[in-house]
């Protein structure tokens, strides 16, 4: 397979810097000026001009086909698989602390796997519920590190 | 200098009761972290930060010390037995290792690796001993001036030395740079970019964000690689080196050790290029180059030493000045402010013993991870075969697990989440994260004494070319940068002509 390059991906990085370096300019012209310490804009100010530099770089460079290749091991990658998981771990980070750490943590153990490939479903199963139950006790009990406990557990 | 008899009494700290056990536990799990490809030290650090929350500073800084120097080793025994690098850093042990295990010296190679490791581990934390107490006496004569100075020339060595692309590595230390200016103003205390967020108030939580970026990120990226790394099918045998095998390796040793520890010191660059050049310079000075790569025992040894020979000097500047030299020791870092323990001079003043504490752990890790070696060399080469269905889930809920514990709020987990598909795509268009999260600590020092300087001014900028310590760095910064770009540019435009010449 062709190297892929980066030209896209660098050109919408570079265009995403521009707003986010005018809202650094809009922010900071509300900040107190305090006498003798130095205008607390400079800083953040000063990092956005060179940022705003940098990406107008990145452009240029992406421009002119200097882009860099994604590394050849990731051009014919699943993606779909991350998409996957980002979507089961956001679910599992929002419901946590209303449904608790092992009510949560079994349903996702189970996702996870699956979505990898995982097929034997007796390993699963004990994979999925084990996890979850020993990290539980592991950290309330041997390291006192308190979990979520929502409305289950 | 070294308080010798603050040192005794560290060792005897570090190796009774649960430090014991919490150093073995963590060079047993760091050994196992840094077999496996894919996972890196700088990971295994951040994941087991929150089993450290429920012990004591020592006990928890011990076990990361175990857990950093262990996974720098592990990484070479996937090396040997797949040809695979356990983490970047045992690339350059794949050149010899792997030959040896074809040629069924397989043991035979772990035991030099083991052994070289130690020895190169060993050196670096007894100069890290040695030194440290001098360099941080020495920092005590700094100022804000000098501090501001310090974090410029660690700022810009990082994010132009890292990544295969310069520009990139300015967008990501920048962003970095922005991110650490979230929260309260550090002299004027009024909230800056919080978007009126309570949350945010007190800044972006730094270890959620370190479990994100290094070890949520990571996770990602093997979701999407599902890495199937060939099945190990070597024997180990005959795993003890023999004497004569370690007395062949002495010269390697000798060029590796000081190496190792120089290439560590100078900040952005870390174990991969001490085993690099280590492994070079052995080559160049043999008298038969031509046997390296062809499972050349000293070439073993001299990228093991080297790769570990650095880690002592990654921690001098971050223990001495608070500058963390590379990602990992950003890590270590982290850990340690958890444990309330600041680094930089005053840590030297404030805690002498626990800082004795730390050299003894330092050192004792380097020799309990030859013991573990040694001992279990057959099963951390088994560990390379796990499954990795299993593993990423794993991977995954203590990410979550150690961003809950921290605070017990949900807002941090969020912060891990966000932060691990940023830095999954990161890793994935060519974003070098390291600056980003140096950029974290070192802004917000650069920003501080920054302001601290001219308020020590009056506003006047001169003070900052009128301190020659202050200038002499903020002059270094300025040459590395402009050497650093150049190199790249260099690299990258060979790259280009290689690609064209393939027709590519």
């Amino acid at each position: 397979m062709p190297p892929i390059s980066m030209k896209k991906v660098d050109i919408i990085v570079s265009l995403l810097v521009i707003p986010i370096c005018l809202y650094v300019f809009y922010e900071s012209a509300r900040w107190p000026v305090i006498a003798g310490t130095g205008n607390a804009t400079w800083v953040p100010r000063g990092d956005a001009v060179c940022l705003l530099a940098a990406a107008f770089l990145l452009f240029v460079e992406a421009l002119r086909g200097r882009s860099l290749t994604i590394p050849s091991r990731l051009a014919g990658a699943d993606r779909s698989r991350v998409l996957w998981i980002a979507v089961l771990t956001g679910a599992y980070t929002i419901t946590m602390e209303y449904l608790g750490f092992i009510a949560t943590g079994v349903p996702y153990m189970f996702g996870f796997a699956f979505v990898l490939g995982e097929r034997r479903w007796v390993r699963l199963i004990l994979f999925a519920v084990g996890v979850p139950i020993a990290t539980y006790i592991l950290f309330r009990t041997a390291l006192h590190v308190p979990l979520p406990e929502g409305w289950f557990i | 200098m070294v308080d010798l008899n603050l040192l005794y009494h560290g060792f005897g700290t570090v190796l009774s009761g649960y430090n014991l056990i919490a150093l073995v536990l963590g060079s047993f799990f760091g050994i196992i972290i840094g077999a496996i490809p894919g996972l890196t030290a700088t990971m295994g650090i951040a994941l087991l930060i929150p089993f450290t929350f429920g012990m004591t500073p020592i006990t928890g800084i011990v076990m990361l010390l175990g857990i950093y120097t262990g996974a720098i080793y592990g990484g070479g025994i996937a090396s040997i037995l797949i040809n695979t690098p356990g983490t970047p850093a045992a690339a350059a042990s794949c050149f010899d290792g792997y030959p040896m295990a074809k040629k069924g010296l397989a043991g035979k190679a772990i035991g030099i690796a083991t052994i070289s490791s130690g020895i190169g581990g060993t050196f670096t934390a007894l100069c890290l001993a040695f030194f440290a107490p001098i360099l941080a006496n020495f920092a005590l004569r700094f100022s804000a001036p000098e501090y501001f100075a310090l974090a410029t020339f660690g700022l810009s060595v990082t994010i132009t030395l890292s990544g295969r692309s310069p520009v990139k590595g300015v967008i990501s230390g920048l962003m970095g740079l922005l991110i650490a200016m979230i929260g309260l103003d550090p002299i004027g205390g009024f909230q800056r970019f919080t978007f009126g967020l309570t949350e945010m108030s007190g800044g972006i939580s730094f270890v959620p964000m370190l479990i994100g970026l290094f070890a949520l990120s990571e996770g990602f990226h093997q979701v999407e690689v599902i890495l199937s790394a060939p099945r190990i099918s070597a024997k180990l045998n005959n795993i003890l080196p023999t004497f004569q095998d370690i007395k062949s390796c002495i010269p390697a040793y000798l060029r590796a050790c000081p190496i190792g520890l120089i290439v560590g010191i100078t900040p952005a660059i870390g174990a991969d290029t001490a085993a690099f050049l280590s492994y070079a310079e052995t080559k160049r000075a043999s008298k038969h180059p031509e046997t390296f790569g062809t499972g050349e025992p000293a070439g073993v040894a001299a990228a093991q030493c080297g790769e570990n020979a650095s880690t002592g000097g990654d921690v001098l500047p971050m223990i001495t000045l608070g500058i963390p030299g590379d990602a990992c020791t950003a890590v270590l870092m982290g850990a340690l402010t958890i444990h309330n323990l600041q680094p930089g001079p005053m840590l030297f003043q404030n805690h002498a013993d626990t800082v004795h504490q730390i050299f003894a752990g330092m050192i004792s890790a380097n020799i309990v991870f030859v013991i573990l070696g040694l001992l279990f060399a057959r099963f951390f080469a088994k560990v390379i075969n796990i499954d990795r269905k299993f593993l990423v889930p794993l991977i995954f809920i203590a990410c979550m697990v150690g961003s809950y514990a921290i605070n017990n709020v949900l807002f941090d987990l969020i912060t891990c989440v966000i932060f691990g598909m940023i830095g999954y795509i990161m890793l994935r268009f060519d974003f070098p994260v390291a600056p980003m999260v140096l950029a974290q600590i070192l802004g917000s020092m650069m920003e501080s004494n920054f302001r601290r300087s001219l308020s020590m001014s009056q506003g006047d900028f001169l003070i900052f070319f009128t301190r020659p310590i202050t200038v002499i760095i903020l002059a270094l910064a300025v040459f590395t940068t402009i050497v650093s770009v150049r190199r790249q540019n260099q690299a990258l435009k060979q790259e280009a002509e290689q690609m064209a010449k393939l027709g590519i």
